[in-house]
């Protein structure tokens, strides 16, 4: 069994029907890519493989464990997520939010000062989320997905909101994580910048995948 | 990793955020002193009448203030998108619910002994014989009115006209709350005696929604 596997995913929202039929299996150490236009469905395949969204029919699995399932839900914290938002409370400093994460997923503090100085967060790391930009919001939303060190990183639209060199630090941490055996999707347009090279291109069309292969 | 670790985080970072922002806590604080200050004007004056109305509307007030505070509880989650973060939490979901209901708990105790406070000061109500009775059931209807509020706005947070539905659904559910909480806050106020059955009651009720509450939260939370 693949490290990730989805078997017929399908996710409707009311009469829209989000994903349609997916099925999908990744094996660790890859960096892949999920190409498609607005509303194709990359944010919502990028959310039940968080397990934030529970598909309405098919079967997912995350390194053997279905995430659904009452005895699954210690496989989500091999998960790191960074969807549109930075998903960071406002009022609270960057480092109280880390910490906060940290707790939540069981991960030392250690990691998070870690991350932390990866993400060149350190001049900003007290100061309350509210008040960053949205470059220094995006950071601090990638150093929270990114607590744990996680098997299974899922992003969407990361490089959105980082200037060039941040955006090129944030490629080369992906790369990195590839090679140390993570499994790294990411859902960004086409025009998103300067994108690594990628391991593998899934393209969504209206909720189905229409092409599977090697990045060009 | 332990729900209960998880459970202490969420209610450790409601805590610090009720008292760093303060909002929730002060617009409950001053809708709570609006109402029982017209209350004091329109009560009648006999202090018999004032005792017999007093444990009814304070917990009338009790109830529309901690609906204020409820409505606000899932707030800085959908602000921010922190919502993800609870979600993903590597344990059962229940003990975020726990966390989450807890902070709750705590925020209306504190309400519950403001307007206790305002109740003496505009109605003359004396707590002196009655305040270990009326301190169970402001944390029993505490612990009522937060698993179920807790529970509800959670429901709520996707839906368009949620100031509405929070009402309209939490109510008729907390009526039990209601009844058995100014019920025995009278029979203290008038020092008479309260039926262990009360207490029994209002216990199981508490219960039943705070377990309701634990299992069904897991689903409550997803999309």
């Amino acid at each position: 069994m693949s490290a990730v596997e989805l078997r017929d995913v399908s996710k409707d929202y009311g009469p829209v029907r989000a994903l349609r039929d997916v099925t999908l299996s990744v094996e660790g150490g890859a960096l892949v890519w999920l190409a498609g236009a607005n509303g194709a469905g990359k944010s919502t395949l990028l959310r039940v493989l968080g397990s934030l969204t529970r598909p309405t029919r098919g079967r997912v699995s995350l390194f053997g464990v279905d995430p659904f399932a009452a005895a699954g839900a210690a496989v989500r914290g091999r998960v790191g997520f960074l969807g549109q938002d930075a998903s960071l409370y406002g009022e609270l400093s960057i480092a109280e939010n880390l910490r906060f994460c940290a707790r939540l997923r069981g991960v030392a503090e250690a990691d998070l000062h870690r991350i932390a100085s990866e993400l060149e967060l350190g001049p900003v790391l007290e100061q309350r989320v509210r008040t960053l930009s949205q470059g220094y919001r995006r950071r601090a939303g990638l150093a929270r997905a990114l607590l744990g060190s996680p098997a299974l990183l899922l992003l969407d639209e990361p490089w959105n909101g980082l200037d060039s060199e941040s955006g090129e630090r944030l490629t080369r941490l992906l790369v990195r994580l590839r090679d140390a055996g993570a499994i790294v999707l990411v859902a960004a347009h086409e025009a998103s910048g300067p994108l690594p090279r990628f391991d593998r291109r899934l393209r969504l069309e209206a909720g189905r995948i229409v092409a599977d292969g090697a990045a060009a | 990793m332990s729900g209960a670790s998880v459970a202490r985080a969420v209610f450790a970072k409601d805590l610090l955020l009720d008292f760093r922002t303060r909002d929730r806590l002060g617009h409950m604080a001053v809708f709570a002193l609006l109402v029982v200050a017209l209350l004091s004007i329109v009560v009648p004056a006999s202090r018999t009448e004032r005792l017999a109305w007093s444990p009814a509307l304070l917990w009338v007030v009790l109830l529309f203030t901690s609906l204020l505070g409820l409505a606000r509880s899932f707030q800085s989650e959908t602000e921010g998108g922190a919502l993800a973060l609870l979600v993903q939490a590597p344990v059962d979901r229940g003990w975020v619910f726990l966390g989450k209901a807890g902070a709750n708990v705590v925020a209306l105790v504190g309400v519950e002994l403001w307007t206790g406070l305002l109740f003496s000061v505009f109605l003359d109500v004396d707590w002196s014989g009655a305040w270990r009775a009326a301190l169970g059931a402001g944390l029993l209807g505490a612990l009522g009115l937060a698993s179920l509020g807790t529970l509800l706005s959670a429901m709520s947070v996707a839906v368009r006209f949620r100031e509405f539905l929070l009402p309209v659904l939490l109510f008729p559910l907390v009526l039990p709350v209601l009844v058995l909480a100014s019920s025995i806050t009278g029979a203290a106020l008038a020092e008479r005696p309260v039926p262990a059955l009360w207490w029994g009651v209002f216990a199981l009720y508490d219960w039943v929604f705070v377990s309701l509450g634990y299992l069904v939260f897991d689903y409550v939370l997803e999309d």
